[in-house]
């Protein structure tokens, strides 16, 4: 059985088809990019699987149980964590304590939550910045904490929506090694990205979609060699 | 204890002023100072902690102070029975309000707090038959502890003293808890908190809901001591910003905050007031433009509040 499995899902905002009979599904253990061009649909289905949207078709499931219809919160604590394109740090508060409200959803006691939250920046590699306030951190950084505060939530399936979107080219390599650790450590990933050198590196399957729809599905080199993939995002085959 | 520290100094001061002071005017400075702050700390439950900023805890605050004077005059009960009776109103007000303007964030919850407030301004002013209408309504003194009467000041320095520690003890364990974690993500950023798990729907009514029982009982308690309850003075929209402006002032969202701003404020408008204000005075009102001078100008220099800048201080090495 499939971790994730996304059926007909169908999004409508007043004229515009922003997601046409979406339908792929997700194995434990993958990691699934979705690519596509600006305004092709990719963050909408992010929203519907984690339930800020709801589709107006279709149905959204995760290891058998239905997501659509549940809130926010509902989807992260049935296991479904994820990160937000427009970075969306707790600003007021430090970077440990960030990652601490990701900690409490499953562990009720604070100190271990602390702990485990220092654990988790150490692998992210902000352990230094714990004490500091997350308005104060970098674009870099903030993507950084954005991952941490959510792999917090031990969740089994993680939604990235551009982790290196924004970020200066130094800062790439260390992110792409980030996401693949997390990779080997478990997680089941799903990942939006625009630079297809970070998803080429990364992902093992590509779903591309294009103006709401799939238009390919299937291993990373066939994906970027797809005629249609070619025509509509990538001008030429990406090798 | 470092970090209680400066609740231990306003704590301390108010537990051994009575021992030194015998003026009757400045134990009522006193009793009043440490009413209003804990008001504000009520205030900061849900204003500082939760980010629910309401402009409508008057509401709470007349529900808390009409349930004292209405079952002490019509069915002659005790204000124990009514502090808890206008706690459970205000928690089911609380519950309507939250529910239904849960959805609404920033400006859109603030006006539906306001308007709540204002039409129990109205029923209160209005239910002659039952409240006594806009005249307003004793509440009756009856000596005792079980009925609340203390011809003694100092009595009632010590009951409004353990009110606030205790208030100051529920926000201390706010700023340390899970709960108290959730809320604050809540506040900074509500889409976010959810997406961590965090049923922010159900806590913000939660912490509205304790934010007005807490409100409640101290209306009651105010009643009690001032002895009449003013439709037009406990359900005002100037009462509500008074209780959010203290917490500002002092540090919103933090323990000590609201005491510190009830402090300054408290002691600002009296002391003008006195001096002043008055029958006879040259200018009538003037001390009230000093007052809103002297706020402006202390929210422009420490928009922290006054705990942060105090705090500031004491870390500098």
């Amino acid at each position: 059985m499939s971790l994730l499995s996304v059926a007909g899902i169908t999004k409508r905002f007043g004229g515009v088809l922003a997601n046409r009979e979406v339908s792929f599904d997700v194995a434990a253990g993958e990691l699934v990019g979705v690519i596509g061009p600006n305004g092709a649909g990719k963050s909408t289905l992010f929203e519907i699987i984690t339930g800020f949207y709801r589709p107006d078709a279709g149905e959204v499931r995760f290891e058998g149980k239905r997501l659509t219809g549940l809130s926010p919160d509902q989807v992260s604590r049935l296991g479904v964590g994820r990160t937000f394109q427009k970075l969306r740090p707790f600003q007021g508060l430090t970077v440990l304590e960030n990652v601490m409200v990701g900690a409490l959803q499953k562990c009720h006691d604070v100190g271990r939550a602390r702990a485990e939250a220092r654990e988790i920046l150490e692998r992210v590699g902000l352990a230094d910045k714990a004490d500091a306030y997350a308005r104060t951190l970098s674009t870099g950084q903030r993507k950084r904490l954005e991952l941490a505060r959510a792999l917090a939530t031990r969740p089994r399936l993680l939604l990235l929506d551009e982790v290196t979107g924004g970020v200066d080219q130094r800062s790439i390599p260390g992110l792409i090694g980030l996401v693949q650790e997390v990779h080997r450590a478990g997680s089941t990933l799903l990942v939006i990205e625009h630079n297809m050198r970070v998803i080429t590196a990364v992902a093992q399957r590509i779903v591309a979609l294009h103006l709401g729809e799939v238009i390919a599905d299937g291993p990373t080199e066939a994906v970027t060699r797809d005629r249609r993939v070619i025509e509509a995002y990538l001008g030429q085959a990406y090798t | 204890m470092r970090r209680h520290g400066a609740a231990l100094v306003i704590f301390g001061a108010a537990a051994l002023a009575p021992l030194v002071v015998r003026n009757a005017f400045l134990l009522d400075s006193l009793i009043l100072i440490l009413l209003w702050g804990t008001l504000s700390a009520a205030w900061n439950v849900a204003g500082g902690y939760a980010g629910q900023v309401s402009l409508g805890h008057a509401a709470f605050f007349g529900i808390g102070a009409y349930s004292a004077a209405l079952l002490g005059t019509r069915w002659d009960l005790s204000p124990w029975i009514a502090l808890v009776v206008g706690a459970l109103l205000s928690t089911a007000a609380s519950l309507v309000i939250g529910y239904l303007s849960n959805r609404l964030r920033g400006p859109y919850f603030v006006l539906a707090t306001i308007a709540f407030s204002q039409v129990l301004l109205i029923v209160a002013s209005r239910w002659r038959g039952f409240t006594q209408g806009s005249e307003g309504i004793p509440v009756p003194f009856r000596p005792g502890f079980w009925t609340l009467g203390f011809a003694d000041k100092t009595t009632w320095v010590y009951l409004a003293l353990g009110v606030a520690l205790l208030l100051y003890l529920i926000q201390r364990y706010l700023e340390g808890s899970r709960i108290g974690y959730q809320l604050a993500a809540v506040r900074e950023d509500e889409d976010a908190a959810q997406a961590l798990g965090v049923a922010s729907r159900r806590l913000k009514v939660v912490a509205i809901a304790g934010s007005a029982a807490l409100t409640s009982v101290c209306g009651t308690f105010w009643a009690q001591y001032v002895g009449f309850v003013d439709p037009f003075y406990v359900f005002s929209l100037d009462l509500s910003v008074r209780f959010a402006l203290a917490a500002i002032i002092g540090g919103i969202g933090t323990a000590v905050g609201p005491f510190f701003g009830s402090v300054l404020i408290t002691t600002l408008e009296t002391y003008l007031r006195a001096t002043f204000g008055g029958i006879g005075a040259g200018l009538v009102g003037i001390y009230l433009i000093i007052y809103g001078c002297l706020l402006i100008i202390v929210v422009r220099v420490i928009p922290q509040g006054l705990a942060g800048f105090v705090g500031g201080l004491s870390r500098r090495p």
